[in-house]
């Protein structure tokens, strides 16, 4: 099933003799429950794609569809961005970026409860089990390791079900072991719950958990490279 | 699940200073207001509380208290003699200052018409009202006297037999009341020395007017203590305080205006006298200086608000990625501010309660004041965290998570 296509995407920034193209013609398409790396050196424009595909930034052009909804139309937003994020989208960050007044539960609580789809204590209690960090459901994120922040930010973009998770280097500030074992959750997360899983990478001793690459570089998207 | 409500209780030190200090500048602001409201009823609580309906004065004077006024004893009965005069008391009042076992006793000293004015209306807290012609005195607590206790003023010693409460002159002393022939015996007690000085000024002034050049012979007159020649003697009395049968009341105010010696004002008159007269500056110093705390209050207020709300970009950025409704978001932060607010009010008051009966001057909490700083804490803290939020919502996510 499609989750996400994209068509034509183009963003620059700047003008005149600083401008820089982020995007150019960026073409993609993502299938529901695969999980992809997004790879290429710093200023490729990586970034700016996962911030288009999320709605966070906008695109000078081009189109997007996610689930087989028109959510952009020449760059410009077509569909309510905040149902979207609440619905179809979840994010994961190289920082956690958890709640810190809020304790593990809470913070993906308060997602299910922004979602109005789950029983906020149910989903949590359940997706922090079966994220691995059932037992500190009660620590506030200061008081957790970097992988533990980082299984509780996904078990945050889990909460509402969403159809694509878009993560930016969620690794980049863990080192080797845990952050194999994030990149083993986000793929486990795409063939058990049917996500499409988008990931930004420089960490190329992780990528036999992809089911496909792209590579970007001054703006240009090429791939995908399927897994062997 | 309540966002202000959680980040409050985890982050409740910083929460309660926050409104402690929110408090404190409030509480500043509330006195402010109080010694403004306390000054305005300082000034006005005696006309109030001797409770008559006209007060007849020196012809042309705004007195007794904004202005000097010099009456002769003898008005009391013939403004007793109007018809629809219920009834009508010599007024005198003096500020005295006596050094008492190394303290100082400052207090107005006001002469009642004894035996019809016995201060019963004065509102006597405790003890009694004045009951023999001599020796008695009714003190205000303030001036830190007890029932009972003995008062050594000019040659005699008097005993304070009831007290009063809040009873003050315009200038925030302690009013002490005794009957009009002790206070004139008080006011007139003079040593022999400066009895004799007070008979060279008498005959200094005398010669100063015509009367005295052309007629030398009235200076054997005038050093005789019970010669009263208006231009030389002492005033006996300041006021005549007028009662009226309520129906009559015009009346009697219309025949006293027309007497040539006299001023008559009504009770409102003579708090409008006080106020504008002894008052007025430092009233209007004391209401700039409220307003500019209040402003600067406002603003502090309006900023630390404001911090902590910027302080909440990135859980704001969060809760937007998220696809938080904006509601959500303004309720995260105004309902923080409101409860910094709500403490801070509540701290204010009760400090003000506790600290404020030991200021110097009396604070007096008005139901406007106490619910005015009230709504002025709600509404500053609500636009500044709107202000705030409103900031924060348009902040983009992207760079703020990435940072």
């Amino acid at each position: 099933m499609e989750a996400l296509r994209a068509e034509g995407l183009e963003k620059r920034y700047g003008e005149g003799e600083t401008e820089v193209w982020a995007l150019r013609g960026v073409d993609l398409l993502l299938q529901s429950g695969k999980v992809v790396a997004l790879l290429g050196p710093s200023g490729a424009g990586k970034s700016t794609l996962i911030k288009v595909l999320g709605l966070v930034t906008h695109a000078d052009r081009g189109d997007l569809w996610m689930n087989g909804e028109r959510v952009l139309e020449g760059g410009r937003p077509v569909a309510d961005v905040g149902e979207l994020r609440r619905s179809h989208l979840g994010f994961v960050f190289q920082k956690a970026n958890l709640i810190p007044f809020l304790n593990a539960r809470k913070n993906v609580e308060v997602a299910c409860e922004i979602g109005e789809r789950y029983s906020p204590g149910k989903r949590a209690a359940e997706l922090l089990a079966y994220l691995g960090v059932g037992h500190r459901a009660d620590a506030y994120p200061s008081m957790l390791s970097g992988g533990e922040q980082q299984r509780v930010a996904i078990a945050r973009a889990l909460a509402n079900g969403p159809s694509l998770i878009l993560a930016d280097e969620p690794t980049a500030a863990l080192d080797r072991d845990r952050g194999r074992a994030v990149m083993d959750l986000l793929r486990r997360v795409a063939h058990e719950q049917g996500t499409a899983v988008v990931v930004v990478t420089h960490d190329h001793r992780a990528l036999d958990v992809f089911d496909a690459t792209y590579e970007m570089e001054d703006g240009r998207l090429s791939g995908p490279n399927l897994a062997a | 699940m309540n966002l202000a409500f959680q980040d409050i209780r985890h982050h409740l030190g910083r929460f309660v200073a926050t409104s402690v200090v929110v408090g404190l500048l409030f509480a500043v602001v509330l006195a402010m207001s109080g010694i403004y409201q306390g000054l305005v009823d300082d000034a006005t609580v005696l006309v109030h509380r001797v409770n008559a309906d006209l007060w007849v004065v020196q012809q042309g004077t705004r007195g007794p208290f904004a202005d000097p006024s010099r009456l002769d004893p003898s008005l009391e009965l013939r403004v007793a003699a109007v018809p629809g005069v219920q009834s009508a008391r010599a007024f005198t009042t003096q500020v005295l200052q006596r050094d008492r076992g190394g303290r100082q006793l400052r207090f107005a000293l006001v002469g009642l018409s004894f035996p019809e004015d016995r201060g019963e209306e004065l509102d006597v807290v405790q003890g009694h009202a004045i009951r023999q012609a001599h020796g008695e005195l009714l003190a205000d607590a303030s001036l830190g006297v007890a029932i009972g206790e003995r008062l050594r003023l000019g040659r005699d010693e008097y005993s304070v037999v009831g007290l009063t409460r809040q009873l003050l002159a315009s200038g925030g002393d302690a009013v002490v009341f005794a009957t009009g022939a002790d206070a004139q015996a008080i006011l007139a007690d003079d040593s022999s020395d400066a009895l004799i000085a007070e008979r060279e000024r008498r005959l200094a002034r005398l010669r100063d007017t015509d009367l005295g050049r052309s007629q030398p012979a009235l200076e054997g007159l005038v050093v005789d203590p019970r010669w009263t020649f208006p231009a030389v003697a002492a005033p006996p009395i300041h006021a005549v305080l007028v009662n009226a049968a309520p129906a009559r009341l015009d009346e009697v105010r219309d025949t006293l205006a027309r007497w040539s010696d006299v001023t008559v004002w009504t009770r409102a008159e003579e708090e409008r006298l006080v106020l504008q007269g002894m008052v007025e500056k430092a009233r209007m110093q004391l209401g700039v200086f409220a307003a500019i705390l209040v402003i600067t209050s406002s603003l502090l207020l309006a900023a630390v608000l404001y911090n902590l709300t910027l302080e909440k970009t990135h859980d704001v950025a969060v809760l937007k990625l998220l696809g938080a409704r904006a509601t959500r978001i303004m309720a995260l932060v105004v309902e923080q501010a409101w409860a910094t607010a709500i403490l801070g009010y509540a701290v204010a008051l009760a400090l003000g309660s506790q600290a404020f009966p030991y200021f110097p001057r009396r604070v007096v909490l008005t139901e406007t004041s106490v619910v005015g700083v009230g709504v002025l804490l709600l509404v500053v803290s609500t636009l500044a965290s709107v202000a705030g939020v409103a900031y924060a919502i348009r902040v983009d996510p992207g760079p703020v998570l990435e940072s």
